[in-house]
């Protein structure tokens, strides 16, 4: 895995992480300081993206200071029926991430939507077509990182 | 989002949706837009100082950074302590999400932590290091299986 990324690299991913300089040219930036030019951070962080060691390059937002709810669920999907438990929560654009996992409850999915009436509804939907009444719901009430580390 | 003003709106939609990697980035929104450079990065300025923006970076894989091993934790963490042991364990690098979350009847454990190692012993390791230095006697582990789903969500 190592090898995928070499030291300019990561000096790069921390740079990115920490703080893209927001000026006109803000690869030439991330260039001056470590000594490279603005072609080779680029075509670095592409080929970052092409080894899926990053999986985007963009703006984060804030979710609730947009106006949205979010929240951790969690469900108990028998083991015979992962699949298709996965496939009726994944279906939604709200659900941003699912994960399996050891444990009882062994599925859990966050949801963000426009308000509660809306998380609720899915909610239900998903309990309707698995016919599973169980799902445990976790509102966010503060939160202190949403960061991988480097 | 009612508070946003319009040309911020389609800023924050210019910037989500067409953030291209390229030498001026903000130059080539603005001109689709019919801004000024300065104005669109005075507006993202703005809006990350403001914390509507929390940052511009990259998403990295954890499992392609080296860990390979990584778990849900949840943590009963008194409300008294709960800005020291979460603000404490944002700062490691193990750490990747860590929330306070409003649980149900039943469910005491309510500090949510995600925690990436580069193996199952230096994960345990790592949950038992966090354990003993809060005082946390009482958490729950879901090791990681198998992603289902992971994307970003499109706000605008």
């Amino acid at each position: 895995m190592e090898c995928l990324m070499d030291e300019k690299d990561h000096e790069i991913l921390q740079i990115l992480q920490n703080g893209f300089p927001l000026v006109s040219e803000p690869y030439k930036a991330i260039g001056d300081k470590l000594w490279i030019d603005e072609h080779a951070v680029i075509s670095r962080i592409v080929r970052l993206l092409q080894n899926g060691i990053i999986r985007y390059v963009g703006p984060f937002y804030n979710s609730r200071k947009l106006g949205y709810n979010g929240c951790l669920a969690a469900i108990n999907a028998p083991e015979d029926r992962i699949d298709e438990i996965a496939a009726v929560i994944n279906r939604f654009d709200e659900v941003t991430h699912n994960y399996l996992r050891e444990g009882t409850p062994n599925m859990w999915f966050t949801l963000l939507t426009k308000s509660r009436e809306q998380q609720e509804q899915i909610i239900n939907t998903i309990k309707t077509e698995t016919g599973i009444d169980e799902i445990l719901i976790f509102t966010s009430k503060k939160f202190f990182k949403v960061k991988v580390d480097i | 989002m009612e508070y946003l003003d319009e040309t911020t709106k389609k800023i924050l939609k210019a910037l989500q949706n067409d953030f291209k990697l390229e030498r001026k980035p903000f130059k080539r929104i603005a001109n689709e837009l019919g801004l000024s450079e300065e104005d669109v990065i005075s507006t993202i300025s703005r809006c990350t100082d403001e914390g509507i923006i929390r940052r511009i970076g990259v998403a990295i894989k954890p499992q392609k950074a080296g860990f390979t091993s990584n778990a849900l934790t949840a943590w009963k963490v008194p409300q008294e302590i709960i800005h020291e042991v979460g603000s404490e364990l944002a700062e490691m690098k193990e750490v990747s999400h860590c929330y306070d979350r409003e649980c149900p009847k039943g469910w005491d454990y309510n500090l949510f932590v995600m925690i990436h190692s580069q193996s199952k012993e230096e994960l345990d390791e790592i949950i038992k290091n966090i354990s003993s230095r809060f005082d946390l006697k009482e958490y729950k582990v879901f090791n990681t299986v198998r992603e289902l789903k992971k994307t970003s969500m499109k706000y605008f």
